[in-house]
């Protein structure tokens, strides 16, 4: 794009104009839209944020901290994105303001906690030593006294991510190759996820896994980095960048598919072509991206009976980043036994989006809370969710009000139905 | 300008003809309104008469009453003022027919039997059917909000009045709504004309919404041992796909008095579409009722017309329409019926009703004024307890005199009422005295 | 008019800290509904949770002569959620709460800000639903329907929103608390409630609504109909009620909507296709039979290219899909419509139709249909862009012809969408001075100090103001023998 400047927005990466004008402020992702939903106010909604964004970019407004406020507190769900009958595409647009915001050095996220979350968790090295230490926090009884001292009730933020965290399991690298057994189909490269291979090693284990079961060669990239979907969403557009073009290198191979069985690194990888359309070989690992579900749900499994009444929440960017929500649902439903619960309101975000339970606890709890009210009236003891992230967040809610409920990822469930 | 009683007839007699006006002792006796003759009835024969006549009245300060058929002019407080009586049972023209959209206009005193009469020819009717709707005009059914069993289904002229031409008490003559089946064109006007009794206006020309009329309608009469089995079979009915079109409630007395077969209470249920769903909900309204302890059986073909003979106007009547609610339907039967006690050797009481809606109509035939007005008091205290109202539709004007036929009405709304009518009647024309709150 | 200091320190008492907007990046973005021409920043927003709140916030703004603006969910299509002279919009989306759901008289109570949709959600395992279903159903407030006195598709058969609400409670200009109407029926006095209804928050600001349930009935047959043209279309519509026919609904779309949609969530509607009917029958199962049967015989005789009936439930409710989303569909045609909300009889269909092509020709202007064809209700979305003044012209000239010749076919200036800003001056069309008067006074009872929701509903014209005298008959002069 040659244009320079958009009103208030300067290049690059502006705001794509066309996608701010194709809103015709129906109003129909309002009540999809979890902060309004809790909040009730309409700048706080994705026609509201749209209506600023435009504004901005006919110079009836300049970005302010109050601007930047209502575009941090967006969870970047994109559940209005789904609802929108217009085709806007908010994600984008989020991104790209964002972007413009933090150049401008306007975002109200705190900063010192913003840095420090970007500085470990994008880095699985670093991620894995700091998660070492909270090993031996968790493990040494120290947890149990901080938390009984209150210390943390002077650090909400700092509170908050120490409520979410579960018990740290031990590391337990996969393979860099795991055979297909049965008929075999192709290759695959798995994404093991930051913060997945770390707190839920298991479920990429079951991924590779079923996978394999499935007649796929699965390669697991030693080396392989973070996929950037933390610096996308926020607005971190050259680190996001950088680290898409190092991914294409490490799955560069000769690969039918890549999949991933985290959900928000499946999305942002599906969107490299949009960030990076001059870099052939980053759109090319974008449209070898698939989510977990969409292999397996007609793979050849020996799947035996699993009796348990299950409910499926949709984490936002399975179902709206990925327009994923079949697919997940007729894997589970796929389990002899299996009996599946709607959840009410099951593509409401569950506040955990990204860091953002981190940056901002107080609404991401209050999401939460509906979550945890709606899951509890399926009456189902098992929560099935497709996103680390919602793991540890549904999971953090059900800890804190003492529930017996277990969150687990579904393909976790379909592992169990294998003869053992 | 003030003229003398006779100049006020000339200037009448000016406006709609020398014929149009009658001051003869023996017709002013036949138009009185609870007794009080006018000094006049003018019978206008074209609508712009009628703006003139109540331009006249307005200067003059006199008050004036519109009538169609007479039958519902005991109902409301008897008049504070009376001077004339306008007659509008002249202005019966069709003023616009639109088959097609299923829609008429017609003026206010076409009589609903001679509208339905044009309406039949092409399988269309106005359902609404108080009894002795026939001989009603179109103008007093609206100004009254009168129903009958075929609320069921259709509502009542509130659904189905779509415009209206009305004269103001300045005698300025003013439409509202519109002649389609849909607008939200400025205020619904017309909602504001049902049922106020020509306070508010002189209802000169009505648009109304038509509906096809069913291909096949049988009735069902569902006898039950006790008002209890009646409401769980009428629950039952609203609790399902069935589609009735009405759904009337009535009291042994009233089986009676249509001289059907003998039962503590019953529920006739019409059911009105292509014959073979007729049949289909009939075997349904069949099980219900065995289920509830009753039993159903097709009606004969008459069972409307005597239904409508039996409850159009008798003499020495009271009539009472209670508003109650759907769950409370036994209940309020049984108040009414233990009620009747108190009303003196040789009372009889009477209930039919649109059970789907718990509307009741209660007939008392020779009952004391004194009982009389202590059974309605206990049973707006029953009904009022849930919201309900009991009005008084006709009765003696003593009874009417000393007990507010309308019941008691919320201080704050009722001053809201007396607003409107200060705008719109400062001087107290239109039928003064007789509405909510001597309106 | 603006808020004086101390009136903001006021409405933040009585609304708390969370309850008021007063920034301006908050008020820009409550300066219009739907309807973006029409732009008017209020003063301060207030974000009620109570029925007190919302009597204090009018007593306060009576006693400052501010203007009051309901707001529900911003959806209206009239430029009615909007502040043109400033003032307090009081955006009741917070009061959300069903308060009662009594199935035993088939009604419920409601706050006002509550999503249409999620009533019916709530009472639809047990069989019921709320019939008015607006197209924004799935966002719009109960409350707003109440305000615009909304229809929507099945409201052919089962009637606006005013024939489903039984009772209200508001917060009038006057102050004051009232109850009006309730679940037992045929209270006495005037029907307040139904004259309430479709008044714009021009007589107060309603606070509990209570709405009639029904039944879920016993069949649902959704056929889809295609046509080479419009007019074939429109014909069918005419003979359909010209049968004594009532669908459910009876829509029509028409060959610009049809490519919109599909280019969004491809409900499957037929590419081709000059218009398509889309007919709702329902009731029980035999009269849905017959009349489906001989719905489509009509629509084969005016030469349908394809009658397809939903074979099921997903395949019925994307159908319903596309149709309730055409309008923001529209998004991926145009940047901004004029929308046209007026009605004609519904024998008149075809002809107004022809009439539609004259004008958006002799016009230039693309115009996209998707309509209540059953109740010759027409919604012609009049595409135009909005950086180019010329064309917004024409568009504008287009839309005026287009309300004139449905008013001379006997029609209304709006269906269902209400009067707003937008159509306000084309009142006069369908009333008299006369008519316009009686409005004017009827507003002045519930409003005297003139600040519910000013400048919307009725024209500026000499009939809504003091001092009007309506021209009266003639009356004889002199004296009578």
């Amino acid at each position: 794009m040659s244009v320079a400047r958009l009103g208030a927005f300067t290049a690059p990466d502006l705001p794509s104009l066309e996608g701010i004008r194709a809103c015709v402020h129906c109003g129909i992702c309002l009540p999809q839209c979890p902060t309004y939903r809790v909040l009730g106010e309409e700048m706080d909604s994705p026609r509201g944020r749209i209506y600023l964004m435009r504004a901005a970019a006919e110079e009836r407004l300049e970005p302010t901290e109050a601007f930047a406020r209502h575009m941090d507190l967006c969870l970047g769900c994109r559940a209005c994105e789904s609802a929108c009958p217009a085709g806007v595409p908010f994600g984008a647009l989020l991104e790209a303001t964002r972007f413009q915001l933090a150049r401008r050095g306007l975002s109200s996220e705190p900063r010192l906690l913003t840095r420090l979350i970007f500085a470990v968790f994008p880095h699985p090295g670093r991620m894995g030593l700091l998660l070492g230490a909270l090993r031996l926090y968790q493990r040494s009884g120290l947890q149990r006294l901080v938390r009984a001292s209150g210390l943390l009730r002077l650090a909400p933020r700092l509170a908050a991510m120490e409520a979410l965290l579960p018990l740290v399991p031990p590391r337990e690298p996969l393979p860099e190759l795991i055979p297909a057994r049965g008929g075999r189909r192709g290759r695959l490269g798995l994404l093991t996820g930051c913060v997945q291979r770390h707190l839920y090693p298991q479920v990429n284990r079951d991924t590779a896994r079923l996978l394999s079961l499935a007649g796929w060669d699965v390669i697991v990239p030693r080396e392989q980095g973070c996929c950037g979907a933390l610096d996308l969403h926020g607005g971190r557009l050259g680190a996001f960048r950088r680290r898409a073009r190092a991914l294409a290198a490490q799955f560069a191979g000769d690969l039918d598919y890549v999949v991933t069985s985290a959900a928000g690194c499946g999305s942002a990888m599906k969107e490299y072509g949009h960030w990076l359309p001059e870099a052939a070989e980053v759109g090319a690992l974008a449209r070898r991206v698939r989510d977990v579900s969409q292999v397996l749900v007609d793979a050849d499994l020996p799947l035996g009976r699993l009796e348990t009444s299950v409910t499926y929440h949709d984490a936002c960017h399975l179902a709206h980043g990925q327009k994923l929500r079949n697919e997940p649902r007729a894997l589970l439903a796929r389990v002899p036994g299996l009996r599946l619960v709607p959840l009410a309101d099951s593509e409401l975000c569950c506040g955990s989006a990204g860091v953002y339970n981190l940056v901002e606890p107080e609404m991401a709890e209050r999401l939460l809370d509906m979550k945890i009210s709606r899951i509890l009236a399926t009456g189902a003891r098992v929560v099935a969710a497709a996103n680390p992230g919602c793991l540890l967040q549904i999971a953090k809610g059900c800890r804190a009000r003492g529930l017996d409920i277990e969150v687990v990822h579904p393909v976790e469930l379909v592992a169990r139905a294998l003869p053992a | 300008m003030s003229v003398s009683t006779r100049s006020i007839e000339g200037a009448l007699a000016e406006i709609v003809g020398r014929e149009r006006v009658s001051a003869e002792p023996r017709l002013l006796v036949a138009a009185a309104i609870d007794g009080r003759p006018p000094r006049w009835v003018v019978s206008p024969g074209a609508l712009e008469q009628v703006a003139a006549v109540l331009a006249l009245a307005h200067d003059e300060k006199l008050a004036v009453a519109a009538r169609g058929s007479a039958s519902a002019l005991d109902l409301g407080r008897p008049p504070a003022r009376l001077d004339a009586v306008l007659d509008m049972r002249g202005l019966t023209r069709v003023t616009e027919d639109n088959p097609d959209d299923l829609t008429v206009s017609v003026e206010a005193g076409i009589t609903a039997g001679a509208l339905a009469a044009r309406l039949a020819a092409r399988h269309q009717w106005l359902p609404v059917d108080p009894p002795g709707w026939q001989s009603r005009t179109i103008g007093g059914l609206v100004a009254t909000n009168a129903h009958g069993p075929l609320r069921a289904r259709y509502g009542t002229l509130r659904d189905l009045l779509l415009g209206v031409r009305f004269v103001q008490a300045h005698g300025v003559s003013t439409w509202g709504g519109a002649r389609v089946v849909k607008s939200v064109t400025g205020y619904d006007v017309p909602k504001l004309m049902v049922g106020s009794l020509g306070t508010l206006g002189v209802l000169t020309e009505l648009t109304l919404r038509l509906h096809p009329m069913p291909e096949s309608e049988l009735t069902w009469l569902a006898a039950f041992p006790s008002a209890a089995a009646a409401q769980a079979f009428v629950a039952c009915v609203l609790d399902s796909t069935l589609q009735p079109s009405r759904v009337e409630l009535l009291s042994g007395a009233a089986l009676r008095a249509c001289a059907a077969t003998p039962a503590r209470a019953a529920v006739a249920i019409a059911i009105g579409s292509v014959e073979a769903a007729v049949r289909d909900q009939g075997a349904l309204v069949e099980d219900f009722a065995r289920r509830a302890g009753g039993g159903a059986a097709v009606a004969p073909a008459t069972f409307w017309e005597r239904y409508d003979r039996a409850f159009a106007r008798g003499d020495g009547e009271m009539v009472l329409q209670v508003a109650s609610l759907p769950s409370r339907l036994a209940d309020t039967v049984d108040a009414i019926e233990r009620g009747q006690e108190g009303l003196g050797s040789g009372a009889a009481v009477m209930i039919t009703g649109c059970a789907a809606v718990a509307t009741l109509r209660v007939t008392l035939t020779g009952a004391e004024l004194e009982g009389a007005a202590r059974f309605i008091e206990r049973l707006r205290a029953f009904v009022g307890d849930f919201g309900g109202s009991v009005v008084i539709q006709s009765g003696p004007i003593a009874l009417r005199a000393g007990l507010d036929p309308w019941g008691p009405l919320d201080p704050a709304t009722l001053a809201l009422m007396r607003a409107l009518k200060d705008e719109f009647d400062p001087h107290r024309v239109l039928n003064p005295g007789r509405f909510v709150g001597g309106l | 008019m603006s808020l004086s200091p101390a009136a903001v320190k006021e409405l933040q008492r009585i609304l708390g800290p969370q309850g008021l907007v007063t920034t301006p990046e908050g008020r820009l973005v409550y300066e219009c509904d739907m309807h973006t021409l029409y732009k008017g920043m209020p003063d301060a927003v207030a974000l009620p949770t109570r029925t007190e709140q919302v009597q204090a916030v009018v007593d306060l703004c009576r006693r400052e002569r501010v203007p009051v603006v309901p707001r529900g969910s911003g959806t209206g299509l009239i430029g009615g959620a909007m502040a043109p002279r400033g003032g307090v919009m009081v955006s009741l989306n917070r009061m959300d709460r069903i308060l009662d759901i009594d199935l035993a008289n088939r009604c419920a109570t409601v706050q006002p800000g509550l999503i249409n949709l999620w009533l019916t959600r709530a009472v639809s395992d047990r069989g019921y639903f709320f019939a008015p279903d607006p197209s924004s159903q799935m966002v719009s407030s109960i409350g707003g329907n109440v305000a615009t006195n909304a229809g929507g598709p099945h409201c052919l058969k089962y009637g606006i929103t005013t024939n489903h609400v039984l009772g209200l409670e508001m917060v009038t200009g006057r102050g004051e608390l009232v109850r009006l109407g309730g679940k037992a029926m045929d209270r006495p006095g005037y029907d307040l409630t139904g004259a309430a209804v479709g008044s714009e928050g021009t007589f107060g600001l309603v606070t509990a609504i209570t709405v009639r349930l029904l039944h879920a009935p016993e069949a649902v047959k959704t056929v889809l109909a295609s046509f080479a043209t419009i007019g074939e279309a429109s014909e069918t519509v005419s003979d359909i009620i010209a049968a004594g026919m009532i669908p459910a609904a009876l829509e029509m779309l028409d060959a610009v909507i049809i490519r919109a949609i599909n280019a969004g969530i491809g409900a499957g509607y037929p590419d081709r296709a000059g218009a398509v009917l889309l007919i709702e029958l329902d009731g029980p199962t035999a009269e849905v039979e017959v009349q489906g049967e001989r719905c489509a015989a009509l629509c084969r005789r005016h030469r349908a290219l394809e009658v397809r009936v939903a074979h099921d439930e997903a395949e019925r409710a994307l159908l319903w899909k596309g149709r309730k989303e055409a309008a923001g569909a529209v998004g991926r045609l145009t940047s901004s419509y004029l929308l046209q909300d007026a009605v004609v009889p519904r024998s008149k269909l075809p002809q107004i139709m022809r009439e539609m092509e004259t004008i958006a020709a002799r016009h230039g202007v693309l115009i996209a249909n998707v309509f209540h064809a059953g109740d010759g209700n027409l919604h012609p979305l009049i595409c135009y862009d909005d950086r180019k003044p010329e064309e917004l012209a024409r568009a504008v000239r287009a839309n005026e012809e287009l309300l004139h010749a449905c008013i001379e076919l006997g029609g209304s200036v709006t269906g269902e969408h209400g009067v707003g800003v937008d159509k306000a001056e084309n009142l006069t069309l369908q009333y008299s001075e006369a008519d316009l008067n009686f409005m004017y006074r009827l507003r002045r009872v519930f409003d005297p100090d003139g600040i519910m929701n000013p400048g919307k509903l009725l024209p500026s014209h000499p009939a809504c103001a003091e001092g009007f005298r309506p021209s009266r008959p003639v009356l004889p002069t002199g004296a009578w023998i």
